[in-house]
């Protein structure tokens, strides 16, 4: 579990993280989305104790994270800019790895190099960036820590290499309680993996969901009437976006889909359509109902 | 066997719930059998296994399977009974919703109910379901 209450965090006089409160139980996995400087690599930098929080605390199992080796041994952070030591390859990097965490696995990291035709003996001077990528996600796969956090290294992941990792996750996650943080520019990358979803923006949390409760929040209406009328004809009905052109209404709509489908048709409409939405759109729809618009928040 | 669309609109574990159900409204899965475990199903399906334990517990929820400590999870003796009931309450609202509507835009009942006729005698020796 991890708990962050409160944190700021200052460089110089920008002001990366604000305020910013959350709580991760064990075993999730957790999306992180927000656009270049929301604060994902300062927040992921603090609770792997590489920062200390100006204010507020961190804590992973009750414990403080900063200058703790016992807690941060059970943590490993894939940063965006991966780094290996000088000279070196991936074999060197695993024993490097193993003395640090005490769960490596040279049979996990075996399999997985034969998997994707790395060559461990080889310098990484000789890697292309792609293959660095994966050497770096191999080793962290391999060394099955109790927190495991990507920055950004799932972007841009080939398919095979996705799958792959999202299925090294799942099998942590039941075996060993595995909590995985990953962050990213696009809801698209994070749809499929994770079970929670955040939206980080100017250093604080705007938006946490479920990302399977959040399919089903809301759906789009169209509805059209013979006789003129605006959105005061639907008074029991909680819409979040109400757009009208002529006699055509799209209605973003909150609530049980079967009921107000039933509830409007009874109104007798010219057209009624009900229409999903994108998981991008719903996105879109309840930060906009939080008062912020997220184009700004999006690349 | 299950599937699954992760990018359909209807939650992950919704869609499990539905497999599962019709699956034992088949017989595919008959009272007491044995689940796939959250692991096994995570696996197979290559889905997040949260996901699972989630469906799992809603199914648990409503009465359809039960859980032995250390061994799995079970298809309850009345499930497929409970299921039926649920369906024929669901669709026969759906009947009469259609009905009215037919009805209130000057379809006889005679007419209507030759409609329902028709689909017993075209469907008869049919094996159709879904």
């Amino acid at each position: 579990m991890i708990e962050a209450v409160g944190i700021t965090k200052y460089f110089e006089n920008f002001k990366a993280l604000n305020n910013l409160n959350c709580k991760i139980p064990d075993s999730c996995i957790y999306g992180l989305v927000g656009s270049n400087g929301a604060g994902k690599s300062t927040f992921l930098r603090l609770i792997s104790g590489v920062y200390k929080p100006d204010e507020g605390t961190i804590l992973m199992d009750g414990q403080p994270v900063y200058e703790n080796p016992d807690v941060k041994k059970n943590i490993l952070y894939v940063t965006d800019d991966l780094y290996f030591l000088p000279q070196s390859n991936m074999k060197r990097m695993a024993d490097f790895y193993h003395a640090i965490y005490e769960n490596f696995s040279y049979e996990k990291f075996n399999e997985l190099t034969e998997t994707f035709k790395l060559d461990p003996g080889k310098n990484f001077n000789t890697f292309s960036k792609g293959m660095r990528r994966q050497a770096a996600t191999i080793l962290a796969l391999a060394a099955k820590p109790r927190y495991l956090f990507f920055d950004e290294t799932f972007d841009g992941l080939d398919p095979v290499m996705r799958n792959l990792v999202k299925r090294c996750i799942y099998s942590d996650v039941l075996d060993r309680k595995t909590t995985t943080i990953i962050t990213s520019h696009s809801l698209r990358e994070l749809e499929d993996v994770c079970d929670q979803l955040a939206m980080l923006h100017k250093g604080g949390i705007v938006f946490e969901s479920d990302i399977q409760d959040l399919k089903t929040s809301l759906f789009k209406v169209q509805i059209a009437f013979g006789d003129p009328f605006d959105q005061n004809k639907f008074p029991d009905i909680e819409m979040v976006n109400y757009s009208q052109k002529g006699s055509v209404a799209n209605i973003i709509v909150r609530g049980d889909r079967d009921a107000i489908k039933a509830k409007l048709r009874l109104m007798n409409p010219l057209v009624l359509d009900i229409l999903p939405l994108t998981l991008e759109e719903v996105f879109i729809y309840e930060m906009e109902a939080l008062g912020y618009a997220f184009k700004d928040m999006i690349d | 066997m299950i599937s699954i669309d992760i990018y359909s609109r209807t939650p992950v574990y919704q869609q499990i719930i539905d497999e599962m159900k019709k699956e034992i409204v088949l017989g595919i899965l008959p009272p007491g059998a044995q689940l796939s475990s959250v692991r096994e199903l995570s696996i197979e399906l290559d889905i997040n296994p949260n996901t699972v334990q989630k469906a799992y517990i809603e199914l648990e929820r409503q009465g359809l399977i039960h859980s032995v400590p250390g061994k799995g999870s079970f298809v309850t003796e009345d499930a497929g009974a409970q299921i039926r009931r649920l369906i024929a309450q669901e669709e026969s609202e759906r009947i009469r919703a259609a009905a009215g509507h037919l009805a209130s835009v000057g379809f006889s009942e005679e007419i209507i109910l030759e409609w329902i006729h028709d689909i017993f005698r075209n469907s008869k020796g049919e094996n159709y379901h879904d």
